[in-house]
């Protein structure tokens, strides 16, 4: 039962929202294609898109209020009755004959719009605080960050949800209109009723728009920038010790005192005449300042992610960060082959892949499994 | 004080008798410190022998820690070849035509020594073994 469409086509959606609404779709699937199914290093193509989405955001609430007449947020403001009213016409067939959003249309854009902003807020908390990279590394603890990775992964479920639900409006409404809405979005063009004229529409005021935007950039970036000169929360730059970096790196890589606790450190450096099934003893006065410093600078002391996730150490193996539940979770997709390959060595030498391992930072985006030589 | 200059005497000595051992006086120094330690534990000890310090790199004496059964768990077989640590990562050769800088700084030998004596054999070595080990890995 869809209405009559005369001839006339009128521009309901002008340039700035449609490229707006093509570039969110391209930015969210990034970010979905990369979070949901990239490995780990992808991280920074990840945290782009997040910036894209943000970005877009701001413009579009800017847009709400200078773009021309069915970008501005007053023309989808409906009242519940109106609301009820639309949807009860879309359970009966009817098209409510609406030019620009519909009532329907409008609650699924504030849904959206809700949601895709708290994802990417709660995204930079992650990043400021579990990856201490961004914005928010410098404010942002790492337990904050965990908390908000589980709301950042529930609302990313969430979002796939609604955007599943906004194509299959847009499929029951462009039947209902008989107008491809998709198109429209494309084009900007949409028929009107047969027996309609054009409305009247406001025009949009792209100078005052960007006065706004220009002062919103110039506020954003000086708050980032003041942000993003803060020192990373938790994070320090360990003056090298070469008697360590020499005694404990001669069998294996020198691990970073923050990837075990003070408890661990302790045991093991009383123990060093029976090392891991080795003997690792040090001339007793080395070994007491050693042990002082790896103690100094243990787990307990940062708050970066590995200091955070290599702290609850295996009760049976307290003193192995490979017997880690993180550690055996992280690497369990890794070939046993990969470890043992000559590029590589052994489990234990963490700098063969992580090319941060030195700073104990760990980051996603140092992460290269080295090729083999033949 | 008083033993580096017996020492020193005593590795002009062991020239004398037996030639210079391995013409680097750092390593010298060493092996001589080495036979000094030998003579006092040992006074029949006639000097080092590089087939003595072969069959002791090579045996499996596995009568220390069950995964380093032998030196050459570690070292391989071949001095000249690059060995491995059980946590993976390599070890330059032994053998000092390969690497030159072998047995020249005292507080490391003695360090590698006492470990890797106690991880093998279970005890520390004697230091006829140490001297004849040496002077095999300075005939390579
Ligand atoms: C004589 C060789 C040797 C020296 C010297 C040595 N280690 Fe180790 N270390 C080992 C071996 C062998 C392992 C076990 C590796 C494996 O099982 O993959 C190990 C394992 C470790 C591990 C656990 C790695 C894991 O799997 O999570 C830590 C931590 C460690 N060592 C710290 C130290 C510290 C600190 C020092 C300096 C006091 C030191 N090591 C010196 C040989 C050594
Ligand atoms: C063979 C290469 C390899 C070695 C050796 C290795 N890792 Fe990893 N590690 C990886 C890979 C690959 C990942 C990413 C896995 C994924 O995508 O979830 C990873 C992930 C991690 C992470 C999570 C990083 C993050 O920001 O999410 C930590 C922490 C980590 N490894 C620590 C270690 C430590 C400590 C060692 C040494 C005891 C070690 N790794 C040894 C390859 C390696
Ligand atoms: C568990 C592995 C392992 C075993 C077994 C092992 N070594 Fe070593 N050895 C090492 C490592 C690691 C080093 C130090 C790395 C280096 O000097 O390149 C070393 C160094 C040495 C050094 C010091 C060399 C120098 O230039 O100062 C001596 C001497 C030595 N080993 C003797 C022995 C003897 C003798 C045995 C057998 C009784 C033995 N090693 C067995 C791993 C081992």
């Amino acid at each position: 039962m869809s209405a009559e469409k005369g001839g006339t086509a009128v521009r309901i959606w002008d340039l700035p929202l449609r490229l707006f609404h093509w570039l969110l779709v391209l930015s969210i699937s990034v970010g979905a294609a990369t979070g949901f199914l990239a490995p780990a290093w992808w991280l920074g193509v990840h945290v782009w898109a997040g910036y894209a989405v943000g970005a877009l955001i701001v413009f579009r609430l800017i847009w709400a209020a200078y773009g021309s007449e069915y970008s501005r947020v007053a023309s989808f403001l409906f009242s519940p009755r109106e609301t009820i009213a639309h949807l009860a016409g879309i359970v009966r067939g009817r098209s409510s004959g609406h030019l620009g959003h519909n009532p329907a249309g409008a609650v699924m854009i504030f849904g959206l719009a809700a949601l895709v902003s708290t994802i990417v807020v709660t995204g930079f908390i992650v990043l400021g605080g579990q990856e201490k990279h961004g914005v928010l590394a410098g404010v942002v603890s790492y337990a904050t960050g965990h908390a908000a990775r589980e709301i950042h992964q529930v609302l990313a479920f969430a979002l796939l949800a609604l955007v599943a639900a906004h194509v299959a409006g847009v499929v029951v409404e462009s039947r209902l209109e008989s107008e491809n809405l998709a198109l429209a979005m494309l084009t900007g063009r949409k028929r009107l009723a047969a027996g309609r004229s054009a409305p009247k529409m406001r025009s949009s005021r792209p100078l005052a728009a960007l006065v706004t935007l220009a002062i919103v950039a110039a506020l954003a970036t000086a708050g980032g920038a003041t942000l993003a000169g803060m020192p990373p929360l938790g994070l320090r730059d360990l003056p090298p010790n070469p008697v360590y970096a020499k005694e404990c790196g001669a069998c294996h890589h020198a691990f970073h005192p923050s990837l075990l606790p003070a408890a661990s450190w302790d045991g093991m450096m009383a123990h060093l005449d029976d090392h891991f099934g080795e003997d690792a003893s040090l001339p007793e006065a080395t070994r007491v300042a050693l042990a002082a410093w790896l103690v100094a600078n243990a787990s307990e002391t940062w708050d970066s992610e590995a200091a955070n996730v290599f702290r609850r150490v295996s009760p049976d193996e307290p003193w192995r960060i490979t017997a880690t539940r993180y550690w055996k979770r992280r690497h369990q997709n890794i070939d046993p082959t990969v470890f043992t390959a000559k590029a590589v060595g052994g489990k234990a030498n963490c700098n063969a892949c992580h090319g941060d391992a030195s700073s104990g930072r760990y980051d996603d985006q140092a992460i290269a499994i080295p090729k083999e030589k033949s | 004080m008083n033993k580096t200059i017996l020492a020193a005497i005593v590795a002009a000595l062991s020239i004398l008798a037996v030639g210079p051992a391995t013409a680097e006086p750092a390593r010298d120094a060493i092996l001589a410190d080495l036979l000094l330690q030998a003579k006092t534990a040992d006074g029949g000890f006639g000097g080092f022998a590089a087939e003595r310090g072969k069959g002791f790199f090579l045996a499996s004496p596995a009568s220390g820690k069950p995964d380093t059964p032998s030196c050459t768990t570690c070292h391989t077989p071949s001095p000249q070849n690059t060995g491995k640590t059980r946590a993976g990562k390599e070890i330059k050769p032994m053998a000092v035509s390969a690497n030159p800088a072998r047995f020249t700084d005292p507080a490391e030998v003695e360090k590698w020594f006492g470990r890797n004596c106690n991880s093998v054999l279970g005890r520390d070595c004697t230091a006829a073994e140490k001297g004849d080990f040496i002077t095999f890995m300075a005939s390579q």
